[in-house]
């Protein structure tokens, strides 16, 4: 700082201010506030990729730094509640895990000798792998991310220090009261089972494997099912062309599906947890609360500002500063972007105080219906929303993180543009309504961690106290023995599948089928096309035989003998190949429908996705062992798409997508005659069907070795 | 640890970056003032958005606190959200005799309420209604949290404050059309603060306690470990937040008697960043903060820890999970060995590169995180270098505390490799310029560099004695520092419930 400038500036100043213009307000109703200036924040360029990448491209020249995201769909509601807590030690493992060709302590070392970061993290609903690096390291550190992002190793050691992790956190879970607060209140909320509320125990974080985390990444790394977001001193065309270059040559894969909210909340009532180390009482109340697509939206938003917004709100008026009951207390309608939330209130309290604000707290939710805003209240709460608004946008960081947002969850880029003018429109009317729909002050499920002891009174005093227990279950412990049940709306959707294919009788009563195809596929010697002719016998024995260029090879697999018969002569198949074959048979969609009522199948219906423009139902059947997706057209029962892991081919284990359409009818069965088949995302066949045969005659040395 | 970056460094740093991005232009754009009344000023424009943020940082904290009124520097902090004679008060001459009846009423009620020899307690409930009902007397003449309802209508963001052992901060964000209105408002809580509603908000003070101590194995512990740690200097005094017979006994009148000393312009500085047109900023500030009456800054302590001689340990036997620190005592931010400190915290913290994290976590696995920094509870006053730990399940106290010396033992007798020592200059290089694009950081950093330092540019500084720290020091410091008679242990072990403690 030169200080001589700053005097002459301030000599200069003295000379140019009028008397006028110093004239000192005494209160502050005095001062009157200019306009706030125009501005807009510049926005992000938006890039689609044919692919279905997303790219967005946000130039700030103002340091030299560049940070870089990729956000993936998918997260911990997309992880099976027996592998609870597989989601974190993804997040986890798949940075420390390191790539094929670094381990993840190599990058370490790399990365921080540059002071850049990058690294990957779980979410409830996405992954990311973030980059943030100086300037001039950036085409050092930008192939390590893209590396990261496309071959990590997930190396077992780091698997294991990842779950020493989580089980640490499972742990120490119970010693912080606010802790257990938060997690007992959304368990509460939403149903212990929940997508969004499960929890790991050690038992869950024992049984995943490798494996797990790396299906876990096929299934959901896609580019159609990822969000670049770029920000810093960058030329936009130039990484432009980088990402692009990067990424345009990457196969779509499957889409990540949402999985139903399945709200199923605790009964209304008085739940206790006791902790005794404790002075104080944490004390929350909950119930189904909505979704950010909701039109009362804006409406809600100014009824939650009025309940709980900063130290203006109610309930900090009421129960801090007027009463001195607590430190904190806060609560609202909760709105997330794509499921539905919870209306929360909540506060801690001294023990001797706990029932007392019980009744306090519960006394806010019901005068938010019965004494419904002022107009005093409601100006207070628009013009906070309203004057803070430039806040939303004050950074280009800001406008970039809006658009990520808004992508990922499917709302239109200028949400953020039109959502003061919604706010502006909200009258008292409104407010008084969204309190009357969404709070209900009766149905609230209490729940109270504390040293009752202490309490003024018992809390039975209030009506029946369920008392949760939160011991930690031991490892090993409460292992349930048969995997998740099928879901009703499971059961129905497999019979509506079932229907449209013809019936369960006719099904029963298919013994073999013989089908003509004719296959293109696209291998690693260039695209090949054959005739096929494949016989099924059920339950698991297989004869196909191909017409190819070079002579017909005919492969036999049955739960005995495997063996291809080539031009060049007879060879058995290694064991494995067998196993990994008749697995792969069970995953087959009339090998399912044959063992419908079978018990160590599993169906649950949960969550909806566009297929080809249908709204799909999402069906997860666990065939005695690995998952299978199904996506069944719901007014018909028609299969459009069926998603299953394989290891049949010999590569490694890979996802196979297949997509079925133009169905006919052969006998007293359904078929598909077009089958499009993508393999780890690549395009890997296509199959038409030229004849079906139901129960042909089967020779009786079709499956014998010759 | 103190992130700084010298201009040069910088330049190095950033090499041909373009001018925007020098640190030549934050300087310049950056405008320091000392008012008539000895209030510093600091403001830094940058123009982005029409937004600007803003720290008030007061050059006094709990370390300021004597026995009996220990909590009152965060007490404050809370009062100067309750606002003053013209912001909060229907009839301000009405409310000044009510409050000054609620002060009389109270010294009776708490003299008799804690007499020590024939305590009448007839006569303390008649005092304590006394006192409740002037209360309730001066309750009529306020309106309830209007600092903050101008603040949050407005469009302020953020709003809040800190208490701790050194400094005092007062924080938000405004739109920049209300920076008058900020100005006044700003200035006003200093100007003349009212202790309205004091005693309740000493309530909410004690349930602050009850969370984050009391309720709190974390909290239980450090308490313990700093008034073990110190035995004479006021960091010793817990965790800042005050001992319970002090928060349920102190007044609206000691309030305002520490107020008086140390919430001087001369003890303050106030740092804006964000869009602000110096030209039209000034006059503005001279204005409302040329209000606050000129007085002497407070004397400086006088109480200094002397040298700890004995090792010492404190054990909580609790029902939660193990935790495990152990602190060293070391000289004020001010000592020229503080880099080698800060050099030090790095290479045993920063990253999964650190010595801790490679040995304690990713090899070892006892630890789930486990660290050493600087500056515990302060920096101003000679302060302690704290090692921690969190131990992973079947893992003890003791094992940790094993890991973290063997740690410390390579430091003494090994120099550290250049590449280390290199990358972890690197990154505090980075992690400064990281942090500009904030105005809300920036604006505190900023205050609090001033107050510490006397002067803002340390922040930028201080990057050259970083750079300049060798593997000698390291180890010099290291064998000074991390010695068993100048180290204090507090773990938490685990013991099964209904164990005796």
């Amino acid at each position: 700082m030169k200080r001589l400038a700053s005097i002459f500036a301030l000599t200069l100043l003295t000379l140019l201010t009028t008397p006028g213009a110093l004239a000192q307000a005494t209160t502050y109703n005095e001062i009157k506030s200019p306009p706030l200036r125009k501005f807009s924040m510049p926005q992000p360029k938006r890039i689609a990729l044919p692919n279905g990448m997303v790219i967005f491209l946000q130039e700030d020249h103002e340091l030299p730094l560049i940070e870089g995201s990729a956000t993936i769909r998918g997260g911990a509601r997309n992880v099976p509640a027996e592998k609870a807590g597989l989601h974190t030690i993804y997040g986890q493992a798949w940075r420390t895990g390191g790539t094929a060709t670094k381990t993840g302590d190599e990058l370490d070392e790399l990365l921080e000798s540059r002071a850049a970061r990058v690294e990957t993290a779980s979410g409830s609903d996405s992954s990311s792998v973030s980059m943030d690096v100086l300037k001039a390291d950036f085409d050092t550190v930008f192939p390590i991310w893209l590396d990261v992002l496309r071959n990590p190793a997930f190396r077992q050691e780091k698997i294991d220090l990842a779950k020493t992790q989580v089980n640490t956190s499972i742990s120490r879970r119970n010693d912080e009261p606010g802790g257990i607060l938060g997690r007992e209140a959304t368990r509460l909320g939403y149903g212990p089972d929940s997508p969004y509320a499960r929890q790991a125990e050690y038992a869950t974080v024992a049984s995943i494997t490798r494996d797990d985390l790396l299906a876990f990444h096929r299934q959901t790394v896609h580019p159609n099912n990822i969000i670049l977001a770029f920000i810093g001193d960058f030329d936009t065309a130039a990484m432009e062309k980088r990402l692009r270059d990067a990424f345009s040559s990457w196969p779509r894969g499957p889409q990540v599906a949402k999985p139903d909210p399945a709200v199923n909340g605790a009964k209304p009532g008085v739940y206790f947890i006791s902790k005794e180390d404790v002075t104080q009482a944490n004390i929350a109340m909950v119930h189904p609360g909505t979704q950010r697509n909701n039109p009362d939206y804006p409406a809600i938003v100014v009824m939650n500002e009025i309940f709980s917004g900063g130290f203006s709100g109610r309930l900090m008026q009421q129960l801090r500063s007027v009463r001195g009951l607590t430190y904190g207390a806060g609560g609202g309608i909760g709105a997330p972007w794509d499921y539905p939330g919870l209306f929360r209130a909540q506060m801690s309290t001294k023990s001797g105080t706990t029932l007392e604000s019980i009744e306090a707290l519960r006394g806010e939710v019901r005068r938010m219906i019965e004494e419904p805003a002022t107009a005093a209240e409601l100006s207070l709460a628009k013009e906070s929303i309203l004057n803070a608004y430039v806040f939303t946008m004050d950074t280009r960081e800001k406008a970039l993180q809006q658009q990520v947002l808004l992508e990922l969850y499917g709302f239109p880029p200028d949400y953020y543009v039109k959502y003061p003018g919604l706010i502006e429109k909200v009258t008292a009317e409104d407010v008084a309504r969204v309190a009357k729909t969404y709070l209900h002050p009766d149905r609230l499920a209490v729940l109270v961690v504390g040293n009752e002891k202490d309490f003024e009174k018992p809390l039975s005093t209030l009506g029946t106290v369920t008392k949760i227990d939160i011991t930690i279950p031991e490892p090993g412990a409460g292992k349930s023995a048969a995997p998740s049940a099928s879901n009703p709306e499971g059961m129905a959707l497999l019979n509506k599948v079932r229907d449209f294919i013809g019936g369960a009788a006719a099904i029963d009563a298919i013994n073999a089928s013989r089908v003509a195809a004719t296959m293109s596929m696209n291998t690693p010697q260039g695209a090949m096309s054959a005739e096929a002719t494949t016989l099924i016998q059920y339950p698991s024995s297989m004869r196909q035989e191909l017409v190819l260029p070079m002579g017909t090879m005919t492969t036999v697999i049955t739960p005995d003998v495997a063996y291809m018969v080539t031009p060049g002569g007879t060879q058995d198949l290694p064991g494995s190949r067998r196993d990994a074959a008749v697995a792969d048979m069970k995953t087959d969609f009339m090998h399912i429908l044959r063992n419908a009522g079978n018990p160590r199948y599993t169906f649950t219906a949960g969550g909806t996705e566009n297929i080809g423009g249908v709204d799909a139902r999402v069906l997860t059947i666990s065939p005695d062992g690995g998952t299978v997706t199904w996506y069944v057209e719901p007014a018909t029962g028609r299969l459009l798409r069926t998603v299953r892991t394989t290891t049949a081919g010999g590569a490694g284990p890979a996802e196979n997508v297949t997509d079925y359409s133009d169905w006919k009818q052969f006998g007293p069965v359904k078929a598909p005659t077009v089958a499009k088949i993508t393999r780890n995302g690549e395009q890997a066949a296509e199959i038409r069907v030229t004849a079906v045969e139901v129960n042909p005659a089967v020779d009786a040395n079709a499956f014998r070795k010759p | 640890m103190k992130r700084v970056l010298s201009m040069t460094a910088l330049l190095v740093l950033i090499g041909t970056a373009a001018s925007a991005q020098d640190l030549a232009s934050f300087e310049k754009r950056t405008q320091v003032r000392k008012l008539d009344n000895g209030l510093t000023v600091i403001l830094l424009e940058r123009h982005d958005a029409p937004v600007f943020s803003y720290a008030t940082v007061v050059n006094a904290g709990s370390a300021q606190e004597v026995p009996g009124i220990t909590g009152l520097a965060h007490m404050f902090e809370h009062m100067a959200f309750k606002g003053s004679d013209r912001v909060g008060s229907k009839n301000w001459e009405a409310e000044r005799a009510a409050l000054a009846k609620v002060e009389q009423t109270y010294a009776a009620y708490d003299r008799a309420r804690r007499a020590e020899t024939n305590r009448d307690a007839a006569r303390v409930a008649q005092l304590e209604q006394a006192w409740k009902d002037a209360i309730a007397e001066a309750d009529k003449h306020m309106t309830n949290d209007e600092f903050s309802q101008v603040i949050d209508r407005a469009g302020g963001v953020g709003m809040n404050a800190f208490t701790a052992s050194d400094i005092t901060a007062y924080f938000f964000s405004m739109p920049s059309n209300r920076f008058e209105l900020w100005a006044y408002m700003e200035s006003e809580r200093f100007r003349h603060p009212v202790f309205r509603q004091f005693y309740k908000e000493r309530d909410v003070v004690n349930e602050e306690r009850r969370m984050r101590i009391e309720s709190s194995p974390f909290g239980r512990l450090l308490e313990q470990f700093m008034s073990t740690a110190f035995i004479a200097h006021p960091y010793g005094f817990g965790t800042g937040i005050g001992w319970p017979s002090d928060l349920a006994t102190f007044s609206a009148t000691d309030a305002a008697e520490f107020a008086k000393k140390y919430y001087v312009p001369s003890n303050m500085v106030v740092a804006i960043v964000g869009d602000v047109n110096p030209a039209e900023a000034w006059p503005i500030i001279e204005k409302y903060f040329g209000r606050l009456p000129k007085a002497e800054a407070p004397e400086p302590l006088r109480t200094v820890e002397p040298p700890q001689t004995a090792e010492r340990t404190v054990v909580l036997r609790e029902t939660s999970q193990p935790l495990y620190v152990e602190g060293y005592h070391r000289p004020a931010v001010t000592h020229p060995d503080d880099n080698v400190y800060d050099v030090i915290s790095m290479l045993m913290s920063s990253g999964r590169t650190s010595r801790l994290y490679r040995s304690l976590v990713r090899d070892k696995k006892i630890a789930a995180a486990a660290a050493g920094f600087n500056g515990f509870p302060g920096e101003k006053y000679p302060n302690l270098f704290t090692f921690y730990g969190v131990t992973t399940p079947g893992h003890t106290p003791d094992e940790l505390a094993e890991g973290i010396r063997a740690e410390i033992e390579r430091l003494k007798t090994e120099e550290v490799p250049a590449a280390e020592l290199q990358s972890v200059k690197t990154r505090v290089k980075a992690g400064v310029l990281r942090q500009l694009a904030d105005n809300s950081g920036l604006a505190l950093q900023l205050a609090t560099y001033h107050t510490l330092y006397g002067d803002w540019r340390e922040l930028f500084r201080e990057i050259d004695g970083i750079d300049k720290v060798t593997a000698a020091d390291v180890k010099r410091v290291a064998n000074a520092t991390f010695v068993p008679g100048n180290r204090t242990v507090a773990k938490l072990e685990s013991v099964a419930k209904g164990a005796a403690k």
